[in-house]
C-alpha cells in the first residue's frame, strides 16, 4: 500500500467552484475520513483520488508516482461506491472477479484470490448467488470484496454506509475498522456521520465550502478544534460568543456582554485583541456544584435521563441555551437556578468561523 | 355509469377490436380455397395454392429476396443505431434533441417522397432491382426502432456501473462487452425484431426500387393484386401473417426473459 | 501496474474534454452520414428537380396548387384525411377509455388486438379487405342473405372501400396516444367532481373530456399525417376517378412520366405533412418526441 498526497488539488465546475487549493497528505497504511455536510467537496475529492474526475489544477501522488493524468482504470485503487454498484446481471463470483480479470488473472489463481476475499468480508460460499438475492448489508460486504481483491494500493470508499440501518451500520463500522487493522491498507473514507468518523479514523479531515478546516486525530479535533464550526461539528459544544479583551501566556480573556463576566481559557489560534471569538465548554466540562466558579447564574430547563448520564439544558441570563452532562449518581435530578463552573484549562477560545456557502450541488 | 351504458359501451368496443383483428384473419380461409379463383368462404378447402406458390419460381425468390434484404437491413441499421444511440446517451442539450428527432425523420416523411427520390437517384446508379438498393431503403425505416430500443434500453443502464467497472481496471472495450451490452440486449433483439418486421413488410419503397432481378415479397403480391386475383397472393398474405405473429411472440419471450436477470 | 507520466493536469482535462466531444462524434458519424447521404440528399435531388421546369422555377407549384384537376386531387386527399381522422377517434376514444379500466386477461388481450393488426402490413390487411368487400364476398352475401340489399353493393374502388381500409390502419395510431392521454387523468379530479354533486355526464363533459384533449389532439394530428401521405389502400381500395396526392404522384412518375410535376406533388405534401407535425408537436408533450433519456 501507499501514501496518497494531494497538492494544492483544485476543482472547478464551470463558474462553481467545489474544491479550493487542497493540501492533503495520507500516510500508507492510514484511515483518514473526509468528514463534512453536504456540498462540502468530500465526494469530488475523493473521485478525484480514484481518477473519476481531474482536477482543475494541482497535482495527485500515490507513493511516488505522479497519477494526476493517469485515467482510473490504471490506478489500482478499489472503491466502493454508496449505492455499491454491483453488476446486477453477474452472480457475486463474477462481481469479486471482475477486476482480477480485467487484469488478465489465470483462472486458479482469481478463484483463489476470490474465495479468500469472500472470506475475509465473512460471505464464504456466497458465490454463486445472484445479486439480488442478497441484503444491503452483504451486497456491501461483495462490494468491498470486490474492491479489495485485486490488492489495491488504497481503498476508497464514498459514504458506504448511507443506505444501512442504524443496527447494521454500526456493526459494520466495527468490521470495518477491523478489517483495517487486519489488512494495514491506506484508506481514505467519505462520510457526514461524524460518530462514524469517530469510531473508524487515524486522522479525520473536517471539510466545509471545498477545503479543509481542520485535519487531525479524534482527540485533537475535539480538545482543539481550529474554530467554531469544527467545534460544533464534531461532538456536543456550548459556544458563548463574545469579544476579546486581552491574550496573555497562552491564556485568553472574552468578554461577554450579557452575561456581565469575562470567560478567561486557552487561547486557540487566529485570535486578535478586540475581535469577536467564541468560548468552547464542552458539556462534560460544566459543573453545577456550589463552590465551582465562576458561578455563572442559570435556570435548569429540562433534564433528560440518559441511564448512567443525565444530560441537562440550562437556560443563561443571555436567553442562550447550554447543555451540561454528568453522571446521574444517586442523588435528586436537579432543578431550579444554578450556578455553573468550570475549570479554566477546559475552555478554549476560538475564533467565530464565516458562515458557509449554501451549495445546491452535491460534493 | 350505468349498467346499460356500460354493456352498450364494452359491446361497442369489443366490436371496434373484432374490426381490427377479424378482417386480418379473411386471407387465411382465401389461401385454403380449392376452387381456381379467389372467393370467400371458400367452396372446399385445400392446400393446392401453397402448392403452387412454392412451385413458383418468382413467387420464391421474391421470398427469399424479401430474407435478403431483411437480414441486410436489420444487420445494418443494428450497427448504425447501436453506435447512434451510444453517441446519444453522451451527448445533452440542444444537439441531443435535434439529433433524436432526425433519426425519426424517415417515418415522418410520407413513404411515397422518400421512394419517389430514392428512385430518382437510384437510377443513374444502377441501383434498382438490386438487393442492396432495396436493403438500403429499408434500412432508412429499420434505423429508427433500433436507436428507440436501444436508447431506452441505454437509459436503464446505471452510470455507476461503468464506473465502477472502469475503477476494477477494464477497458473501455472490456466495459462495453461485460457491462454496457449485456444491460441492452434486450434493446438489441427488440430493435432487431422491430427492424426485420418493418422491412419484410415494407410495400412503397419497394415498389420503385424493384425491379426484375429483384423483388420483395409485398412487391410481386402488389404486381399480382394488380393483375390477376389468385388465391396464390392469399398464400403470400398468410405467409407474411404468419411471420409477423412469429416476430411478434419472440418480440414477447424476450422482453419478459429480461426481467429474470441470470448469473453469468 | 500504472507507470508514471508525469503530465499536467491540465492536459489530462484537454484530453477528456475530447473524449467528450471526439467519442460521440465517432458514434454519431455512421447514422447520420448514412442518412444524409441516403435520405437528406437524395430529397434534396428530389427538390431541385421540382424547380427544373424549363418555363420557371416554381411553374410546377403552380400548378399543382392552381391546376384545376390537381387542386381536386389535393381538396379530395384533406377530405379523406380528415374524415378518417374523424372516423378513427371517434371509434378510438371509447376504445382507449375501455382499455383504461381494463386489467390483467381482458387488458392484454384488448392490447393484442390492438397492437398485431398494428404490425401485420399494410398490403396485407388492405388485400383483406378487398376479399371481403367485393361484389362476390361474404359482405355482400351476407346483406343479401339478411335481405338488408336488393343487389350487392359496390363497396370496393370507391370511397366507401377507402374508408373502411383506411380507419381499419389508422384506429391503433388513434387509440394508443389517446390511451397514454387518458392514463395520465387524475382520477382524484373525477372523484372531486363527484363529491361536488356533479352528474356522471356533467364529469365526463367538463372534467374528463377536457382532460383528454391533449391526447385526442395528439392522435388526430397523428392519423390526420399518416393519412395524407397514404398510398398502398386508396391505391387498392380507391377509383382512378378520385385520387389522393400519393396515387396521384405515383401516376405522374409511373404513368405519365412527368418527374419535376411529381416532385413538385412530394414536396407539397410533405410541407403539408411537417406543417401538420409543429401543429400536433404543441399539443403532444415534447418530452415525448425524443428518443434518448
Amino acid at each position: 500500500m501507499d501514501r496518497i498526497a494531494f497538492k494544492g488539488v483544485t476543482k472547478s465546475f464551470g463558474p462553481v467552484t467545489a474544491l479550493r487549493p487542497i493540501n492533503l497528505d495520507i500516510a500508507a497504511g492510514e484511515f483518514v475520513t473526509l468528514l463534512g455536510p453536504s456540498g462540502s467537496g468530500k465526494s469530488t475529492l475523493l473521485n478525484i483520488a480514484a481518477g473519476h474526475l481531474a482536477p482543475s489544477s494541482g497535482q495527485v501522488l500515490i507513493g511516488d508516482r505522479d497519477v494526476t493524468a493517469l485515467p482510473a482504470r490504471r490506478r489500482n485503487i478499489g472503491m466502493v461506491f454508496q449505492s455499491y454498484a454491483l453488476f446486477p446481471h453477474l452472480n457475486v463470483y463474477e462481481n469479486v472477479a471482475y477486476g482480477l480479470r480485467a487484469r488478465r488473472v489465470a483462472g486458479k489463481e482469481t478463484a483463489r484470490r476470490v474465495e479468500e476475499a469472500l472470506s475475509i468480508v465473512q460471505l464464504d460460499g456466497y458465490g454463486p448467488r445472484a445479486v439480488r438475492e442478497l441484503s444491503g448489508g452483504q451486497q456491501q460486504r461483495v462490494a468491498l470484496a470486490r474492491a479489495l481483491v485485486i490488492e489495491p494500493d488504497a481503498l476508497l470508499l464514498d459514504e458506504p454506509l448511507g443506505a444501512l440501518d442504524r443496527q447494521l451500520r454500526k456493526h459494520v463500522q466495527l468490521e470495518i475498522r477491523r478489517l483495517h487493522q487486519r489488512l494495514g491498507r491506506t484508506m481514505i473514507y467519505v462520510t457526514h456521520d461524524q460518530e462514524e468518523a469517530l469510531v473508524m479514523s487515524d486522522r479525520i479531515a473536517i471539510m466545509r465550502d471545498g477545503g479543509i478546516e481542520q485535519i487531525g486525530t479524534a482527540p485533537e479535533l475535539y480538545r482543539q478544534p481550529s474554530n467554531t464550526f469544527v467545534a460544533g461539528f464534531l461532538g456536543e459544544s456550548n459556544l458563548i460568543e463574545g469579544r476579546i479583551e486581552r491574550i496573555l501566556g497562552g491564556f485568553a480573556e472574552l468578554a461577554t456582554d450579557e452575561l456581565g463576566i469575562s470567560i478567561r481559557g486557552v487561547a486557540g489560534a487566529g485570535l486578535a485583541t478586540g475581535a469577536p471569538a467564541a468560548a468552547l465548554i464542552r458539556p462534560e466540562a460544566l459543573t453545577l456544584s456550589p463552590e465551582a466558579t465562576p458561578r455563572l447564574p442559570a435556570r435548569i430547563e429540562e433534564v433528560v435521563y440518559l441511564g448512567d448520564i443525565l444530560s441537562i439544558r440550562l437556560r443563561l441570563a443571555s436567553r442562550q441555551d447550554i447543555w451540561c452532562r454528568r453522571f446521574a449518581g444517586k442523588s435528586d435530578l436537579p432543578s431550579g437556578t444554578v450556578t455553573l463552573g468550570w475549570s479554566e484549562q477546559d475552555v478554549r477560545i476560538l475564533p467565530i468561523a464565516p458562515p458557509g456557502n449554501p451549495r445546491p450541488q452535491s460534493n | 355509469m350505468s349498467l346499460a351504458r356500460k354493456i352498450t359501451l364494452h359491446a361497442l368496443v369489443a366490436a371496434v377490436l373484432a374490426f381490427l383483428v377479424l378482417p386480418i384473419l379473411a386471407v387465411i380461409p382465401a389461401s385454403l380455397n380449392s376452387a381456381s379463383f379467389i372467393r370467400l368462404p371458400p367452396s372446399a378447402l385445400s392446400l393446392r395454392w401453397y402448392g403452387a406458390f412454392f412451385q413458383d419460381g418468382e413467387w420464391t425468390s421474391s421470398l427469399l429476396t424479401s430474407a435478403k434484404v431483411a437480414a441486410i437491413a436489420t444487420g445494418l441499421s443494428l450497427f448504425l443505431g447501436t453506435a447512434a444511440a451510444l453517441g446519444l446517451r453522451r451527448i445533452e442539450g440542444a444537439w441531443r434533441r435535434i439529433l433524436s428527432g432526425f433519426f425519426l425523420a424517415p417515418l415522418i416523411v410520407p413513404a411515397i417522397v422518400t421512394a419517389i427520390a430514392l428512385y430518382y437517384v437510384s437510377r443513374p446508379l444502377g441501383l434498382v432491382g438490386t438487393t442492396i438498393g432495396l436493403a438500403l431503403g429499408h434500412a432508412l425505416l429499420c434505423l429508427p426502432f433500433v436507436v428507440v430500443n436501444v436508447g431506452v434500453s441505454l437509459a436503464g443502464l446505471d452510470p455507476i456501473l461503468l464506473r465502477a467497472a472502469e475503477g476494477l481496471g477494464a477497458s473501455p472495450f472490456r466495459i462495453f462487452r461485460t457491462v454496457t451490452v449485456p444491460s441492452i440486449l434486450p434493446g438489441l433483439v427488440g430493435g432487431a425484431i422491430f427492424a426485420a418486421i418493418t422491412s419484410f413488410d415494407e410495400v412503397v419503397i419497394s415498389i420503385f426500387l424493384a425491379g426484375i432481378e429483384a423483388k420483395t415479397l409485398p412487391v410481386k403480391m402488389w404486381e399480382t393484386i394488380r393483375v390477376e386475383f389468385t388465391p396464390v397472393a392469399a398464400v403470400a398474405a398468410t405467409l407474411l401473417i404468419g411471420l409477423t405473429l412469429v416476430f411478434f411472440l419472440t418480440l414477447h419471450a424476450t422482453l419478459l426473459r429480461s426481467r429474470r436477470p441470470k448469473a453469468a | 501496474m500504472p507507470e508514471p507520466t508525469g503530465r499536467p493536469a491540465v492536459a489530462t482535462t484537454r484530453a477528456l474534454r475530447l473524449q467528450h466531444v471526439v467519442v460521440p462524434g465517432l458514434l454519431l458519424l455512421p447514422a447520420v452520414g448514412f442518412l444524409v447521404l441516403w435520405f437528406v440528399i437524395p430529397l434534396g435531388q428530389l427538390f431541385l428537380l421540382s424547380l427544373s421546369d424549363p418555363r420557371g422555377a416554381f411553374v410546377t407549384y403552380r400548378e399543382i396548387l392552381a391546376g384545376s384537376v390537381y387542386r381536386r386531387v389535393l381538396v379530395n386527399t384533406i377530405l379523406v384525411a380528415a374524415n378518417v381522422t374523424l372516423i378513427s377517434v371517434a371509434l378510438g376514444y371509447p376504445t382507449a377509455y375501455v382499455l383504461t379500466r381494463l386489467k390483467g386477461f381482458w387488458l392484454a388481450l384488448a392490447f393484442w388486438c390492438v397492437l398485431v393488426p398494428f404490425w401485420i402490413s399494410v398490403l396485407v390487411r388492405t388485400f383483406s379487405w378487398m376479399l371481403l368487400l367485393e361484389a362476390h364476398g361474404p359482405i355482400n352475401a351476407a346483406l343479401l342473405a339478411l335481405h338488408l340489399a336488393d343487389r350487392p353493393l359496390q363497396l370496393l374502388f370507391n370511397d366507401v372501400g377507402v374508408y373502411i381500409g383506411m380507419v381499419h390502419v389508422m384506429l391503433p395510431y388513434a387509440v394508443l396516444p389517446i390511451y397514454a392521454g387518458l392514463l395520465r387523468i387524475d382520477h382524484r379530479l373525477l372523484l372531486a367532481s363527484d363529491g361536488l354533486g356533479a352528474s356522471p355526464w356533467m364529469t365526463f363533459r367538463r372534467v374528463y373530456l377536457p382532460l383528454s384533449l391533449p391526447g385526442i389532439g395528439a392522435a388526430a394530428a397523428l392519423v390526420f399525417l399518416l393519412s395524407l401521405g397514404f398510398f398502398i389502400t386508396p391505391a387498392l381500395l380507391g377509383s382512378m376517378s378520385n385520387l389522393t396526392l400519393s396515387m396521384l404522384i405515383e401516376n405522374l412518375v409511373n404513368e405519365r412520366l412527368v418527374w419535376p410535376l411529381a416532385a413538385a406533388a412530394s414536396f407539397v405534401l410533405l410541407a403539408g405533412t411537417l406543417l401538420l407535425l409543429l401543429i400536433g408537436a404543441r399539443l403532444l408533450p415534447v418530452r415525448q418526441m425524443t428518443l434518448a433519456g
